[in-house]
């Protein structure tokens, strides 16, 4: 449950997910659920010349399972708090 | 209305379906059962390999739910299975008066069939070269389904 | 739990991106936990760098939810400004887990 909290402090913020098909797609983090299923915003392709498939679309659901990587806002990490939750989780408690 | 897959599906029995799975081979024929996993039972079949260039009938086949890709139905399956939700949702099971269809009192409710939608498929012969009124001047085609049929 | 569920989406016209690398276009019926979906008058528009986008009628499809990459809110302002037979693109790669 630790990357779920962590993303769903992360809503609102500017994030681009990266898909195993390679597409990459940039836009607000509007949701998150326990699947790590995500809704973004305000979308763009990062290569649109590339990829011009999703031209119309502006806010999407991308599956949790295709999700290669999450890019995060510079000041999205909060190391120690990190830390802390990480060893929590780890005790399991 | 909103409708769960699965349940469409279960609607679908005894209508003919095209069933693509992971690996890319298709498989047309009328559904027997399904249940929870997407498992389906399918009868009358023809399996089409990936490419489209070989065919294989049998009497009937099992495929395990998880390797489908997508399940093509009939467009009128649709129309059944919303039929029989609202004919549910206004008349709960084993409440009040007896069960089983009552007539169709003319007011409210939908009207019997097929509301904006043709039924000039039939949906008899497989799923070869269907179209909707709707979809006119867009490109005809029929990827999977007619591939080297006909 | 209020996640990023498919409800806002329902009756309205979607654009799915699937893991084999079609996009396929439809009304969103309904869908379940697994994300399996039900799009009525579906077609799929079929991307190539010869020619513009092509558009194969697909009507009613049950799309598997492990089948699917994305699910897009398709803008209709936006998609009736867009000129498919123009278009030219490869077409996208399939999901590699």
């Amino acid at each position: 449950m630790l990357f779920f909290s962590y993303f769903k402090d992360l809503v609102g913020r500017e994030v681009t997910v990266e898909l195993k098909n390679d597409l990459a797609i940039r836009g607000t983090l509007h949701s998150v659920d326990q699947y790590l299923n995500i809704k973004l915003e305000n979308t763009r392709v990062v290569d649109q010349d590339k990829y011009p498939h999703m031209l119309s679309v502006r806010n999407c659901f991308i599956r949790g399972s295709v999700v290669r990587y999450v890019q995060l806002p510079p000041d999205g990490v909060d190391i120690e708090l990190l830390h802390d939750a990480t060893r929590r989780e780890a005790r399991g408690s | 209305m909103f409708l769960l897959p699965l349940s469409l599906l279960k609607t679908a029995q005894g209508h003919p379906m095209l069933v693509e799975l992971k690996n890319g081979e298709t498989y047309n024929g009328h559904l027997v059962n399904c249940d929870t996993w997407m498992n389906i039972h399918l009868r009358e079949v023809i399996c089409t390999s990936k490419d489209g260039d070989r065919f294989w009938r049998m009497p009937e086949c099992y495929i395990r739910g998880n390797t489908i890709k997508y399940l093509r139905v009939p467009d009128e399956v649709i129309d059944k299975v919303q039929e029989e939700k609202a004919r549910s949702d206004r008349k709960p099971p084993g409440v009040g008066r007896g069960r089983g269809r009552g007539r169709e009192d003319g007011a409210g409710g939908r009207g019997a069939k097929g509301i904006g939608r043709g039924f000039d498929d039939g949906g008899a012969k497989g799923l070869v070269g269907r179209g909707r009124g709707g979809s006119s001047g867009k490109p005809g085609g029929n990827r999977g389904g007619g591939r080297g049929r006909g | 739990m209020s996640g990023p569920g498919l409800e806002s989406l329902v009756d309205q016209t979607i654009s799915v991106i699937t893991n084999d690398g079609r996009n396929i276009v439809g009304i969103l019926k309904g869908f379940d936990q697994a994300t399996n979906i039900i799009l009525d008058e579906s077609h799929e528009r079929v991307y190539s760098t010869k020619e513009g986008v092509q558009l194969l009628v697909l009507g009613l499809y049950i799309i598997r939810g492990d089948n699917i990459s994305i699910v897009g809110e398709l803008d209709e302002e936006l998609d009736s400004h867009l000129d498919l037979s123009s278009l030219r693109a490869h077409p996208l790669k399939p999901v590699i887990h």
